[in-house]
């Protein structure tokens, strides 16, 4: 996707603004939970290159943008049912580099400032599924929701 | 339905098709609308292999620091007449609509200020929220399975200004200084912004050492609305130890603006000094 921006980019050189005045977030891939298990939980780390969410930035070096998070405590199913989540103190987790190796953990139930080191970043975001012993059978939908302000 | 069966269903969940991505590229990131043209446009551009559902709104805000010298946004969801704010009149064009996959779409921004607004700059902040188009879930037939999604909304919240008449900007800089923290030496300083608009530069910091050799810099964008007291962190790993200067400075240069809206005034500059242990 990175090399399909940055063709974009220089294609639409003449209509968009410099490089270096753009900005971007982007969802590259969502939290997936996997096979769950009646009454067992599965924790997705956010250092998992798989199930773990990742958003990739755009901003501008040593710039600054507040990450904030708004997670659901519950997917919701079929005739209300409802299939909990949680997100711990530990499950977000920012990358100057965009390297999954090399994240800082934070809480993402509350904001974070995040500087760029570049111009590139990426933001990661792992969690738990409580199953129950009886889920019932159907369809569970959540949202997560990033804002992130640019300064 | 049996627990065999339940836990057949519940395997199902890691079936489900993963969701594409989300997210639009913006540009520019600030937005300038001046008086005379009173309208302004954004591109969106979608890098995405699936159609993007936008919205846009205006609400208004502006930086602020925090206690720990943090950056964050102050939102004022009703700014009262005391609050340059722009966000009730600054309408986008459309605020809905979906962006096709590698597609771009250009999106008006058009100002009705109220009669009689006096001369000055007014701000508001943008907001770009994007969801990524649903994905069919895989195995419809089995009744049995159960199936999560959760999808994604990516807002970018980004600034926009609106100018009336001649503005002029300058920051007041003061407080400055410097102590270490680990492997870093923190600086803080209070500044105040000056004239009608917004201080938009760089903050530039140097530490120097007694032979008058920079060993370490940063350099970093900064928007004074009013009052700031940011805090950076200077790199010392390795230095020896002995006093070192920090030299600091503020300038109205901006690499990621356009140069044509970034106000000019006169750099200010202090400096402290810091003894490494």
């Amino acid at each position: 996707m990175r090399a399909s921006l940055t063709i974009l980019s220089l294609a639409f050189g003449a209509a968009l603004p410099l490089a270096a005045q753009q900005t971007s977030v982007v969802g590259v891939r969502p939290l997936a939970f996997g096979g769950l298990f009646p009454g067992i939980p599965r924790a997705v780390l956010r250092t998992d290159p798989a199930n773990s969410a990742q958003f990739d930035l755009k901003g501008h070096p040593n710039g600054s943008a507040s990450l904030t998070f708004l997670l659901p405590a519950v997917m919701t199913g079929p005739a209300g049912a409802t299939l909990p989540l949680v997100f711990g103190g530990n499950d977000g987790g920012f990358s100057a580099s965009q390297s999954i190796a090399s994240q800082v953990g934070f809480d993402p139930r509350t904001p974070y400032l995040a500087t760029f080191a570049s111009n590139r970043a990426s933001v990661f975001l792992g969690g738990t599924a409580n199953p129950s012993v009886s889920q019932r059978a159907g369809t569970y939908t959540g949202t997560v929701t990033l804002t992130v302000v640019f300064f | 339905m049996s627990r065999h069966g339940l836990i057949l269903g519940v395997l199902a969940l890691g079936s489900a098709a993963p969701l594409a991505a989300q997210g639009v590229l913006i540009a520019p990131h600030a937005v300038y609308i001046d008086h005379a043209r009173r309208s302004g446009t954004v591109t969106l551009y979608n890098p995405n292999p699936d159609p993007a559902e936008i919205t846009i709104s205006t609400a208004f805000g502006y930086p602020v620091t925090d206690s720990l010298g943090h950056f964050a946004l102050r939102a004022v969801d009703r700014p009262d007449s005391t609050l340059p704010s722009a966000a009730a009149w600054v309408q986008a064009f459309p605020r809905r609509l979906t962006i096709a996959p590698l597609e771009r779409q250009t999106v008006r921004l058009l100002a009705t200020p109220p009669a009689g607004l006096p001369d000055g700059e007014y701000w508001a902040r943008l907001i770009v929220s994007a969801r990524g188009g649903k994905l069919p879930l895989g195995g419809a037939a089995d009744t049995a399975a159960v199936r999560v999604q959760l999808n994604l909304v990516v807002n970018t919240n980004i600034g926009l200004a609106y100018r009336k008449g001649p503005v002029a900007t300058g920051v007041a800089l003061s407080q400055l200084r410097a102590r270490r923290v680990g492997d870093s030496v923190e600086v803080w300083s209070r500044l105040e912004r000056r004239e009608t608009a917004a201080y938009v530069g760089t903050v530039r910091a140097a530490l120097v050492d007694s032979t008058g050799k920079v060993r370490s810099t940063l350099n970093a964008p900064i928007a004074v609305y009013f009052v700031m007291a940011p805090r950076y962190a200077l790199s010392v790993a390795r230095l020896a130890p002995g006093p070192y200067w920090v030299r600091y400075e503020l300038v109205t240069e901006r690499e990621d603006l356009d140069p044509a809206v970034v106000l000019q005034a006169a750099a200010v500059r202090d400096s402290v000094q810091v003894r490494l242990p």
